[in-house]
């Protein structure tokens, strides 16, 4: 049941959020979850990484992941620590909008055009969601109806037109995985 | 024990609150500084919640002398900063401790680099701090638990030790009130009561008392003070070991670093090594006799802290055999100034241990 990601990418791509989303997700459906955040201080561009560990009761896992069964490859800057990580033969989520997939090696690499997926849906700032929709449908810990309640739970009023498109994004991504 | 809330995903600090109120926690004070700052915004958002204060202070000093005022009125009081905040609170700490007043101290440091300020303090007088140094977020809200209780019990100030990923990490947690016995009435406290009325108490360092109840005065009332404190350090020491029943390696770490090694035991086990953990909880009072117990049949014990040798002080004293102790932590700090550098992570410590034990 125990299922490890390293999702990173740039600031402004929403990997914080998407880590926060699986995370809550999890816990709402009664896993454990820990998530941590590597984060730098710049508000667009700078590195944005962060690790979920999921399991059943009783998770043992640290901070700083010395391994990891997944990556999430939003942006190939800053990408090196999170592949690094990846154990070999893991699985390479890669968004083949901004990241090259044929410059990772040992790894089961797929593609998902995250953007070009986001704008068919009409959902062009939700490429994030993409992802984690495609993520969750691959390793089947949490599904997308979970993961749109989470992101429904984390985005503050301010930000609550944003919900639909961020759902459309979710389904868009977990349709992509499954037609393929 | 109270019925368990709901689990949440919680960061250390919005979890560390929740523990706090859990507790009984009714006052908060402090002043902004990475990575305390969380806690601070947790608490100005829950504590109201909760019918308690908190309070921004506009320095630290600040801070701690409101969190100073509120125990002496017998709130359930805290206050917290990192080091650097902590190292401007020092006076009040002793004050606390000299005027035996309970508050719990959060210390969200930056890196390992407070151990001396935490167990050896900065203030003046024959006072120690009892400090406990969780390793991971749900042990935190345990020990935020426990260090009210104590506070309370020994009428002193208390920390917990944390750092930046017990402050920023996200798990799912439970948070329930605990129930840790009783405790004395605070028939000691404040009551608002001024002088002539024939109610007001005092409480003061000097414990000279009122001109018609004199008190123990200072050689008195520090003595009594010094000699809690030695109570304290016979009854509190916690410690814990890990795999370390027939380890030739011992490990000495605390804290997240000992989460670390933890998990460098396990794999260095699977491949046949006898290395074991032994790991402070408490960091005063420093779990001396369990240490000696634990080395004694160590042939290597091998300190590993993020700084340059602060607990190595604590372990030489303690261990067996002295002449089997070496020093593998180090000073290791992130880009950024505010959190651990590189060398808190499984790669090099297992080198580090690979080269000692070699």
């Amino acid at each position: 049941m125990r299922d490890e990601v390293i999702i990173t990418g740039i600031g402004g791509q929403g990997i914080q959020l998407m880590a926060k989303t699986l995370a809550l997700a999890a816990t709402r459906g009664g896993l454990q979850a820990m998530l941590t955040s590597d984060v730098g201080g710049e508000m667009r561009g700078g590195p944005s990484q962060a690790s979920v560990v999921v399991d059943d009761e009783g998770l043992r896992a640290l901070p700083i992941l010395p391994s990891t069964k997944s990556v999430v490859v939003m942006h190939h800057k800053h990408s090196a620590f999170a592949l690094g990580r990846l154990v070999p033969g893991g699985l390479a989520l890669v968004n083949s909008s901004v990241a090259d997939p044929a410059a990772i090696r040992d790894a089961e690499v797929i593609a998902v055009p995250a953007l070009e997926i986001a704008r068919a849906a009409d959902a062009p700032n939700a490429a994030g969601f993409v992802m984690l929709g495609a993520y969750a449908t691959l390793r089947l810990i949490v599904d997308v109806a979970a993961l749109g309640e989470a992101m429904r739970e984390l985005v503050p009023p301010y930000r609550a037109q944003h919900v639909a498109a961020n759902l459309r994004a979710l389904e868009a991504g977990a349709g992509t995985v499954l037609a393929a | 024990m109270t019925a368990a809330t709901a689990r949440q995903l919680h960061d250390g600090c919005a979890a560390i609150t929740e523990s706090a109120i859990a507790a009984g926690c009714r006052f908060f004070a402090g002043y902004p500084i990475s990575p305390f700052t969380g806690l601070l915004e947790n608490m100005s958002r829950r504590l109201p919640e909760a019918g308690g204060h908190c309070l921004n202070a506009e320095s630290e000093i600040e801070a701690v002398n409101m969190a100073l005022g509120a125990s002496a009125a017998g709130a359930r009081a805290a206050t917290g900063s990192c080091g650097q905040g902590l190292a401007l609170m020092q006076e009040a700490i002793a004050e606390l401790a000299l005027n035996e007043l309970p508050l719990v101290i959060f210390n969200m440091a930056r890196n390992q680099q407070d151990y001396f300020q935490a167990t050896r303090g900065g203030g003046w007088g024959d006072y120690r701090t009892l400090t406990l140094a969780p390793k991971d977020v749900p042990e935190a809200v345990e020990h935020t638990q426990l260090l009210f209780h104590l506070a309370d019990r020994y009428r002193a100030p208390v920390m917990l030790y944390g750092d930046p990923l017990i402050a920023q990490t996200h798990v799912s947690v439970d948070v329930a009130a605990r129930d840790f016995g009783p405790l004395p009435a605070k028939d000691w406290a404040l009551d608002g009561s001024s002088g002539g009325t024939g109610h007001s108490r005092q409480i003061w360092t000097w414990a000279m008392g009122k001109a018609t109840e004199p008190g123990p005065g200072p050689d008195g009332h520090w003595r009594a003070v010094a000699a809690k404190f030695d109570e304290i350090a016979g009854t509190e020491a916690r410690s814990e070991t890990y795999r370390a029943d027939d380890a030739e390696t011992l490990v000495v770490a605390f804290g997240s670093a000992a989460l670390f090694v933890e998990h460098v035991v396990d794999e260095l086990r699977a491949d046949g090594h006898r290395v074991g953990l032994f790991r402070p909880v408490t960091l005063w009072p420093f779990p001396g006799d369990d240490l000696a117990a634990a080395t004694r049949n160590a042939s290597r014990v091998l300190v590993f802290e993020l700084n340059a040798g602060q607990m190595l002080d604590d372990v030489r004293q303690f261990t067996h055999d002295r002449g089997a102790v070496r020093f593998i932590g180090g000073v290791s700090i992130h880009a950024s100034g505010l959190s651990f550098g590189p060398l808190l992570d499984v790669g090099p410590i297992r080198e580090r241990i690979l080269e000692a034990a070699a």
